[in-house]
């Protein structure tokens, strides 16, 4: 199971101490979404080395128009593993979820942001993951954390009754943000998701990072086309 | 007043809870356990919150992490672990809770995963970001306090290197 971490300077914990605490979390990866203007600087085998948890280069590209977000997402896809929309705006949404190029579209419903069956069936189509945002749920209070759960709640019906892929984060932005799978867990529960579904979205994480990794592997070409092993090297 | 009949008995389970904290944050059993009222009763509500009916049995204090033993009614440990998911402070000093696990008694719970003391902190003097800054050190872990207010980032000895 992964989590999207932010990184200093987008967060208040490098991206060594977001590693270890995720690795004494039982976590088996880490995913730094740090947005594309305040990017963490690291070194990803040193810290999975030292922690031995797997650590993935991510991008969170946040812009103000549809235009400039696919400018950004065609500027980050070749060199990150994964590629995460900020979402919160209808415009911004709904570029997210029809570009198939695009991993996952976070947290769509924050701010003015909303989510309907037609994105739904647009993010099924191309495979675009939805966030699951439970930082809301976790850290704020009163009548910004129903309405946080409320909008859980919508998006998880969307998105199930599409069959759109998914992804659980906790957002944490401090190492003392990260809680551990099973709590995570527990709280989805509480808040009316099955286990299985919160498990699904902690795990949905690795498998962007491994499809991903690859693709950009020098194995791949282009879509369909991969390079074999010589015939020579089999026998 | 008489004990009950065993069969009468509240069955209980007990869950160890690591916490951690930023250096300068300072707080004891009596606050956690507010704490975890308040987050109780704001997840699950007044019902819920009596049916888990947690208290704090054990709290130790080492210095910037902390364990504690938390009691809570058996069958009730999914609301018990989210209510203690939930609580991101106490006395506006944000913490980390995680629930290492659940036992049946305090003593299989203290002999299972209460660790006692860690190492203890050193104050440093360290570069981070070019800059001259103090930190609290718990190796591997290094807390820098980026700001006299008390502001930190969470770094590790591999930023140092």
């Amino acid at each position: 199971m992964y989590e999207a971490v932010y990184a200093h300077p987008d967060g208040n914990s490098t991206v060594a101490r977001h590693a270890l605490t995720a690795a004494d979390s039982d976590y088996n990866g880490i995913v730094v979404r740090n947005h594309g203007n305040e990017p963490a600087e690291y070194d990803a085998d040193a810290i999975s080395d030292a922690y031995d948890i797997d650590v993935a280069a991510g991008v969170e590209v946040r812009a103000d128009d549809p235009s400039r977000a696919s400018g950004f997402v065609g500027n980050y896809r070749s060199d990150r593993t994964v590629v995460v929309v900020h979402g919160g705006d209808r415009r911004i949404n709904r570029f997210a979820v029809e570009q198939p190029t695009v991993d996952v579209l976070a947290h769509p419903m924050r701010e003015d942001g909303d989510f309907n069956h037609v994105l739904a069936n647009a993010a099924a189509d191309n495979g675009v993951r939805v966030e699951f945002d439970f930082g809301p749920v976790l850290r704020s209070s009163g009548g910004s954390r129903v309405r946080a759960i409320k909008e859980l709640r919508k998006l998880r019906e969307l998105v199930a009754d599409a069959g759109a892929p998914f992804v659980v984060s906790a957002s944490p932005s401090t190492h003392l943000q990260i809680r551990a799978p099973r709590d995570i867990i527990a709280v989805g529960e509480t808040i009316g998701f099955d286990a299985d579904t919160v498990r699904e979205g902690l795990t949905e994480w690795g498998r962007v990072v491994e499809r991903n990794r690859e693709r950009q592997s020098d194995a791949v070409i282009e879509p369909g086309v991969r390079l074999e092993r010589d015939a020579d090297d089999i026998e | 007043m008489k004990h009950l009949p065993k069969h009468l008995r509240p069955r209980w389970r007990y869950l160890a809870v690591g916490i951690e904290t930023w250096p300068n944050a300072s707080f004891g059993r009596r606050a956690f356990q507010r704490e975890v009222w308040y987050a109780a009763q704001n997840l699950l509500g007044d019902t819920g919150s009596a049916e888990t009916d947690m208290t704090v049995l054990q709290f130790h204090d080492y210095d910037g992490t902390a364990e504690a033993i938390v009691r809570t009614r058996r069958g009730q440990m999914g609301p018990a672990r989210a209510a203690l998911t939930c609580l991101d402070s106490v006395d506006d000093a944000e913490v980390r809770v995680r629930v290492r696990g659940i036992s049946g008694t305090v003593r299989a719970c203290e002999e299972k995963y209460i660790r006692g003391p860690p190492e203890s902190t050193e104050q440093r003097h360290v570069v981070f970001e070019n800059a001259d800054r103090s930190a609290t050190v718990r190796p591997p872990r290094y807390d820098v306090e980026t700001a006299s207010g008390g502001a930190f980032v969470g770094a590790t000895a591999l930023d140092f290197r």
